[in-house]
């Protein structure tokens, strides 16, 4: 899916510890258009979980979320 | 703002209101010692963060709607309605305090001034006002907790992934993470990220704890947020988990606020008494070294090592002394920050406020008297038991140039240890 989705924006959070991917997601996401899509990519394992769980109770979606190597990749859509 | 909204956000204030907080709201004198107790306040000099300044806020409205003098000469004892103006002086003082209770110790009173702004988050959240972001980690710790399946897969898969690495430092095939084991004597709640559980888990395999983790951690922005049903809801989860495996006690990792909310928060909250005992990871590993059931070796550790109370586990929670006979047993070379104890600095970095961007500024400026006593320290090494301390005296660390390393306390107890597979050094 990462191969055909346009990205509007990417997110490094590499280095960062629990919450803090799920709280930069959160922060960045008005900053890209509704339908658009923030590529993150972070090392600790707890976002696997904290960025699916944001989106769920916040009414966004995780179109993708896996692990490449020792990164976890999420591809998270702006739904409102 | 209308008129009976604001006698409803009134009616908040007037619901939390016990009579300790009315004697609180009575009693203080405006003496502005807290002003040189709050770090805030002296970071930044900005008069809403004085803490009488913050508290302040809640006894205008209290005065103008639960006060005779207040209701009838409003004007003359400063009594004023929770209009827009003073929801957003309230929104500011309130969730920028790290409730550090720094200016209670100080406080001739002992005004608690982190209490009464629990009242004002009840009102700011009645008003629809509360902090979006603590708000949505809450929502989302609590939504993890609903569908605790659909997260099973990566949770179980990441413990796997620990589990190699604790083999890998202890050279010990048999050792592991037990997930979910039933009748273990201790359940660890640990915090969501791999760095919570493997330094712990090489620990209790060694120490040969009976022990097990689950599917639950202890961080609560509910708490920070400031919705006791919420934060109960996050805790129940873990602890409605203990009692099912039937564990003796319950163990909180190096992070504050979780500590505090197991320890004294819960029972209040449920009304239930907890079948079991809290205690912090600390207080086990201090008794381990002490009974010998772990070793460790003072030479691993190269420099000199201080040691930051976090204001949860020390001044509110009581916890001083394992944590220093910790780090005093893991390194010849200690020395403390000045103050220390009961008055430490607050780093600047608890509360939730490390989560709320619009407070970075005030935030690092806050931090100021933490890198006072730092540089004073003379120290290369800080031990720090705290999530969110550590997340800010990073920050300051890297801003200031302070050249530290800054370490959990049980990361520094496994570089102490002399195991076949640790790599990891500090001081080096």
């Amino acid at each position: 899916m990462s191969d055909e989705t346009k990205i509007d924006l990417e997110l490094d959070l590499k280095g960062l510890l629990c919450p803090l991917p799920m709280v930069r997601v959160s922060q960045n996401i008005t900053n890209v258009p509704v339908d658009g899509v923030i590529r993150a990519v972070a090392t600790d394992p707890g976002a696997m979980a904290d960025i699916p769980a944001w989106a769920a109770s916040t009414g966004h979606e995780v179109l993708s979320a896996g692990k490449e190597g020792d990164l976890f990749v999420f591809l998270v859509k702006r739904t409102k | 703002m209308e008129t009976v909204e604001m006698q409803t956000l009134a009616g908040v204030i007037d619901k939390k209101m016990n009579r300790q907080l009315k004697q609180y709201i009575d009693i203080c004198a405006r003496c502005a010692i807290c002003k040189d107790a709050c770090h805030q306040y002296v970071g930044t000099g900005d008069f809403k963060y004085l803490p009488a300044r913050r508290a302040e806020l809640i006894r205008q409205v209290y005065k103008k709607y639960f006060d005779k003098t207040g209701r009838f000469v409003p004007a003359l004892y400063e009594a004023r309605d929770p209009d827009d103006n003073l929801l957003d002086e309230l929104y500011d003082s309130t969730y920028a305090c790290t409730g550090c209770r720094r200016c209670m110790y100080y406080c001739p009173f002992s005004i608690d001034t982190a209490w009464i702004l629990s009242v004002a988050k009840a009102v700011l959240i009645a008003a629809g006002r509360g902090n979006e972001m603590l708000g949505q980690l809450a929502d989302a710790a609590i939504f993890k907790g609903d569908n605790v399946a659909m997260f099973e897969g990566v949770i179980t898969s990441g413990f796997e992934e620990i589990a190699e690495e604790v083999r890998a430092i202890t050279g010990n095939p048999d050792h592991g993470v037990p997930v979910n084991k039933q009748g273990a004597d201790v359940l660890y709640v640990a915090l969501a990220g791999a760095h919570s559980i493997r330094p712990a888990a090489v620990i209790f395999e060694e120490a040969g704890e009976s022990w097990t983790i689950s599917m639950f951690e202890a961080a609560n922005y509910g708490y920070f947020y400031g919705d006791p049903e919420k934060a109960r809801l996050i805790t129940k989860r873990y602890i409605d988990e203990a009692v099912r495996l039937g564990v003796k006690e319950i163990v909180v990792p190096e992070c504050g606020h979780a500590y505090r909310v197991a320890e004294f928060f819960y029972e209040a909250w449920s009304k239930e008494p907890m079948p079991f005992k809290v205690s912090h990871i600390l207080e086990k590993v201090d008794d381990y070294i002490k009974t010998g059931r772990i070793k460790v070796d003072k030479g691993l550790i190269e420099g000199t090592v201080t040691y930051h109370d976090p204001c949860q586990l020390g001044r509110n929670g009581g916890k001083f002394e394992q944590p220093r006979d910790i780090v005093k047993a893991v390194t010849s070379n200690f020395v403390d920050l000045t103050p220390n104890r009961a008055e430490q600095w607050c780093c600047g970095g608890g509360g939730g406020i490390v989560a709320m961007e619009e407070f970075k500024d005030v935030r690092l400026k806050s931090g100021s008297k933490k890198v006072e006593q730092l540089k004073a320290s003379g120290a290369n090494i800080l031990a720090c038991p705290c999530e969110n301390c550590r997340l800010q005296i990073e920050e300051l660390n890297e801003i200031h140039e302070l050249g530290m390393e800054i370490w959990q306390v049980i990361d520094l107890v496994v570089a102490s240890m002399p195991l076949p597979g640790n790599k990891k050094s500090a001081g080096a």
